[in-house]
């Protein structure tokens, strides 16, 4: 329960000051947005001259756009994997650490530095090692050495591969950013927990099993909604790796919303997606949410 | 590997399960080594890659070394003095960016959490919401408001943007995290006579130093590479930051992927110093977590 | 002491909230405002001459002049060209600065499209030709170089009909950087490997070729198909041997349809193309650079490019003993002229109409263009430019390589322009995936290729 009754005007001064920059700077311009998908516009001449054609836009994105909804399914299999394999693994990896090291913090920050690398070095390294055997790429030349040639594929211009190739970069890449911040959360748990633990018997993974987890579950929720975002916004390296292609077999929702905003030079077009990427947001949002209080009441 | 595990054994932490399960340990062991190399690798691809000539960084092949380490990459890199104006600019941009992110959204955060009022949870869901809107889709509208503000080519234009955009982030772990500091603590505060803004700063922001540090890695490393909004809004090379460097070997019909390759290494010193010294921190914030139970 | 400070933060929040609800506010007011000031600054570009060096000196006004460029690279000649002209325009004029911004190209795109609609063009700025500057000049953006190039005889330098693509009704908006042709490079020693005498004269000795090249464990032909346009830019090439120049023009006019017997013709050629195997493994995840450098390092027998591929060919490794030849597209299934090609008028800079200091920026692009071709032509880059070059080139140092194709540049009969060039962004961004997609499946139906850009044609008419 929370204790303090403050005046509003303490409120204001704690809150708004945060509020209105983020407003201002990325409420207005979602608004801006959202007036824009309802608009003919090709994002160059002045604004006022565009022709309103209602929800046209949105109409022809949900039933007339080969490339929306493969996005769509895309961009949530990227959060799939990450939720279900990502983020239980950095839990995993946090607790053994914590639990196995005492010089955890040089193995945390080893971990987060792909992260720090920029994109256009992490795509360029992975696509040395996608690459096809005969252009040197390690995959390819260690499966054809071991003798297993018929596994090899051309892993980032094959249709069907290749978004699961960037996949795996992403999962790669990230593990660190979560580990990050679960090894803080349980770093954060008092640890006069467990040696009460200890005393009623509790110990080792018994005590992860009955502290640790409960214990973790508000931070866990950051990392969950992170990694949602992370996938919807992923755009740049698929932009390095394979630029969407080959035929929009690897764009996402994010990057479909780049097209047509500013290639197809469809802005009105263009802002309805983003639209659309918008509402998801909230709407997965709230269900994280939802969730999660769920968790958390029925573990407190 | 080995030796750090005997080691380990040698002196038996609070926490390790002593000689009991030396199979288990040897794995997990084994499980960090992989994880470290795999994790440490790029640096040194990057390393190498950074003394390649461009043939051979676009032939691709994945473990091979450059013929002769060209240190003129390093030289191209530096050429013109540009590398430290744009690092000072980065520096500038993003400490300004990472304090005002800090002081906001702390403050907001604390509010959310431990203020007893209506509105906490909605604010909450306005910040949650912010948190997932792409860059890309906010470009013009951003472009159209600082244009009438007069404050295009500014370091502020580049500031403003940064700021709307990491604080939901850091006000989502932040409350995250104060969320989880017990209520007793305010209450005898209380009793004793605080008011808000020294519980805030003298009980609740001590505590919360792991999750400042959090908020500063990731803050730092979103805003240290971000190309896409500065080179938008700047024009002036005088105001220019380092991404622009790394941009600045890519011509119309050539890409200087050597010199680009030093560039990013000159580039990541600061940030992985940094990023080691506040994650020192992160660890230190442990032992503050143990004592305020 | 507390309410001081609560004060203190209430106002502060207020300021903010009034600072960028004004800044809402006024983006629309200002809408209003900026379309009707343009007015005074268009009739000044029209009614003054560009404005002769005496008179922004005698001024003696501070000016500074944003010029947004594509050469960020210290390697490339053109940046040094840049930097060359812009120092000694400046020691001319010291009351003018030429504050240089430079970009890469696909930012520079994305910054002046963003820049548009809140009507901050920079001073000089660069577009792409014909339907890509077309809705620039639709949303009146750019001052009418008309007067301009008169002065000095800045029109005289220019080619003969180069500057057609940058003019609309009657107003030339740009003046091009260059002017390069679609041309086939190959590697003569890779040839002779294979045992292949000649270059291809018709596509079906070019697919037998590709066959021999491929056999051989040779790359035939490489690309960088992850940048699309570099696939369609080889197709419309054959698609111009099918049917002649013009056939997006005739599209466009109505006078036929994309199901057209010659396009079909066509995807089928080009399927026929990477059915027998020419194009490097993985082409569609290689950049621009990364396809080129097959080709450079020897490793693949053809390169099809704009002729501006030249300059960075003929310093390659590759290029030792003039190993590299040049030849033109052949015939496809005996139709076309090999003297037509692929034409490629360059990025072009283009100057804001709601310029502050617009005759100072007309002046500095006057003796930026004059300066222009003798500048590359000193470093080397000087073969594809839009304006004549006076010099021997040949004595200048350029390559066998580098003469073989400009002699060919003498040999232009006509030819037709890019996709992206000619048609609306819509319909091109279609045709680029459309296209990108027959290296994959390039078992697809002809005419199935066909009916998705009727239809991409149609939705964006």
């Amino acid at each position: 329960m929370k204790v303090l009754k403050v005046s509003n005007w303490t409120i204001a001064a704690f809150v708004l000051p945060c509020l209105i920059i983020y407003i201002g700077l990325v409420f207005v311009p979602i608004g801006v947005s959202v007036y824009t998908s309802f608009l003919d516009w090709n994002g160059i001449v002045p604004i006022g001259m565009a022709k309103h054609v209602g929800f046209d836009n949105y109409h022809r994105m949900f039933t007339g756009d080969s490339v929306f909804w493969p996005s769509v399914r895309r961009t949530f299999l990227l959060a799939g994997f990450s939720m279900l394999i990502q983020l239980p693994l950095a839990l995993l990896v946090a607790i053994l650490i914590g639990r196995y090291t005492r010089k955890a913090n040089f193995l945390v920050s080893s971990y987060f530095l792909p992260v720090i690398l920029s994109v256009v070095v992490i795509g360029q390294l992975w696509k040395t090692i996608y690459n096809p055997a005969s252009q040197g790429g390690m995959i390819n030349q260690i499966l054809d050495k071991i003798g297993l040639h018929s596994w090899t594929h051309n892993w980032l211009t094959d249709p069907k591969v290749a978004i699961y190739a960037i996949i795996l970069v992403g999962l790669w890449q990230y593990l660190g950013y979560h580990l990050l911040i679960q090894f803080t959360g349980i770093q954060n748990i008092p640890a006069d927990i467990y040696e009460a633990a200890k005393i009623d018997g509790a110990d080792g993974f018994k005590a992860d099993r009955y502290i640790t987890l409960p214990m973790i579950v508000p931070i866990f929720k950051i990392s969950f909604v992170l990694s949602f975002i992370g996938s919807l916004q992923s755009f740049d390296l698929i932009m390095v790796m394979t630029g969407g292609g080959p035929a929009h077999a690897t764009d996402v929702v994010a990057m479909h919303m780049y097209n047509m905003s500013f290639l197809s030079q469809k802005y009105g077009y263009g802002s309805a997606v983003g639209t659309f990427l918008v509402a998801m947001c909230l709407l997965v949002t709230v269900l994280i949410n939802f969730v999660f209080n769920r968790l958390e009441k029925r573990y407190s | 590997m080995n030796r750090s595990a005997t080691l380990q054994g040698a002196k038996p932490a609070v926490r390790s399960p002593k000689k009991r399960l030396p199979v288990a340990k040897t794995i997990v062991y084994i499980i960090f080594g992989i994880l470290l190399v795999t994790q440490l690798y790029p640096l040194l691809w990057l390393l190498i890659y950074s003394l390649k000539t461009n043939e051979e960084i676009l032939s691709g092949s994945f473990f091979a070394l450059p013929k002769v380490a060209q240190w003129v990459n390093y030289k191209n890199a530096l050429g013109g003095g540009k590398y430290w104006d744009y690092l000072t600019n980065s520096l500038l941009v993003t400490t300004v960016t990472m304090a005002c992110v800090i002081v906001l959204a702390s403050l907001a955060a604390f509010a959310i959490t431990r203020f007893r009022w209506k509105y906490g949870q909605y604010v909450m869901l306005l910040f949650l919401l912010g948190m997932m809107i792409p860059l890309q889709a906010t470009l013009l509208p951003i472009m159209v408001i600082f244009s009438n503000m007069d404050i295009l080519n500014t370091r502020l234009s580049l500031i403003l943007p940064y700021i709307a955009f990491q604080t939901p982030i850091a006000v989502f772990i932040m409350s995250g995290f104060m969320k989880t500091i017990p209520t007793e603590i305010e209450e005898s505060a209380i009793i004793d006579g605080a008011g808000v803004l020294r519980i805030f700063r003298s009980i609740v922001l001590p505590v919360s130093i792991p999750p400042i540090m959090t908020v500063c890695i990731l803050t730092f490393i979103n805003i240290w590479n971000e190309y896409v909004l500065a080179a938008t809004f700047i024009s002036k090379e005088s105001l220019k930051t380092l991404p622009f460097g790394v941009n600045s070997f890519v011509s119309q019909y050539s890409v200087n992927y050597g010199a680009i390759g030093a560039f990013l290494v000159l580039g990541a010193l600061p940030v992985i110093i940094i990023y080691f010294l506040l994650a020192e921190k992160i660890t230190k914030g442990m032992v503050a977590g143990a004592v305020k139970g | 002491m507390k309410n001081g400070k609560k004060v203190l933060g209430v106002v502060t929040v207020a300021g903010l909230l009034a600072a960028s609800l004004s800044a809402c506010g006024s983006s629309n007011e200002n809408d209003g405002n900026s379309a009707a000031s343009p007015e005074p600054s268009a009739s000044a570009s029209a009614s003054a001459p560009a404005s002769s060096p005496a008179a922004s000196e005698s001024s003696g006004e501070k000016v500074t002049i944003t010029f947004q460029n594509i050469y960020p690279d210290s390697s490339d000649p053109k940046y040094q060209m840049l930097h060359k002209i812009v120092s000694d325009y400046e020691a001319a004029h010291p009351n003018v600065k030429i504050e240089l911004d430079s970009l890469n190209t696909d930012q520079q795109k994305l910054k002046l499209k963003t820049q548009a609609a809140s009507k901050e063009v920079p001073d000089i700025t660069i577009v792409n030709p014909k339907a890509q500057m077309q809705p620039f000049v639709d949303a009146d953006l750019f001052a009418p170089l008309n007067d301009m190039v008169k002065q000095n005889g800045l029109a005289d330098t220019f080619q003969t009909g180069i500057l057609d693509p940058y003019t609309f009704n009657g107003n030339l908006y740009a003046l091009p950087d260059g002017n390069n042709i679609g041309v086939l490079y190959y590697n003569k020693s890779l040839f002779q490997q294979a045992g292949i005498a000649n270059p291809p004269t018709t596509f079906e000795e070019l697919v037998a070729d590709v066959k021999i090249l491929k056999e051989k464990g040779i790359t035939p032909l490489a690309i960088g198909e992850k940048d699309s346009w570099t696939g369609s830019f080889l197709f419309m090439n054959i698609l111009l041997r099918t049917y002649g120049p013009g056939f997006l023009q005739d599209v466009t006019d109505g006078k036929t349809t994309f199901e057209d017997p010659a396009f079909l013709e066509a995807v089928k050629a080009f399927e026929d193309l990477v059915k027998a195997g020419a194009f490097q493994d993985g082409a569609t995840s290689f950049d621009y650079n990364a396809g080129e450098n097959l080709f450079k390092t020897g490793k693949s027998a053809m390169y099809y490019m704009g002729s501006w591929a030249t300059g960075g060919i003929e310093t390659a490794e590759v290029s030792k003993d003039g190993n590299v030849g040049v030849f033109k597209f052949p015939t496809v299934g005996g139709k076309g002229d090999p003297d037509e090609y692929m034409l490629a008028p360059g990025s072009a800079f283009a100057v804001s109409k709601n310029s502050k200091h617009l005759n100072e920026t007309l002046d500095f692009l006057n003796y930026f263009m004059l300066n222009y071709p003798k500048e590359l032509f000193g470093l080397k880059g000087a073969v594809g430019l839009a304006q004549k070059v006076e010099g021997d080139f040949k004595a200048a140092g350029y390559s066998d390589m580098a003469v073989t194709v400009l002699d060919l540049f003498k040999t232009v009969k006509g030819g037709d322009l890019s996709f992206d060039n000619t048609m609306n962004p819509a319909t091109s961004q279609v045709h680029l995936s459309s296209i990108q997609n027959l290296f994959v499946t390039p078992d697809t139906d002809p005419a199935a290729v066909a009916k998705e850009h009727q239809q991409a044609y149609e939705d964006n008419k």
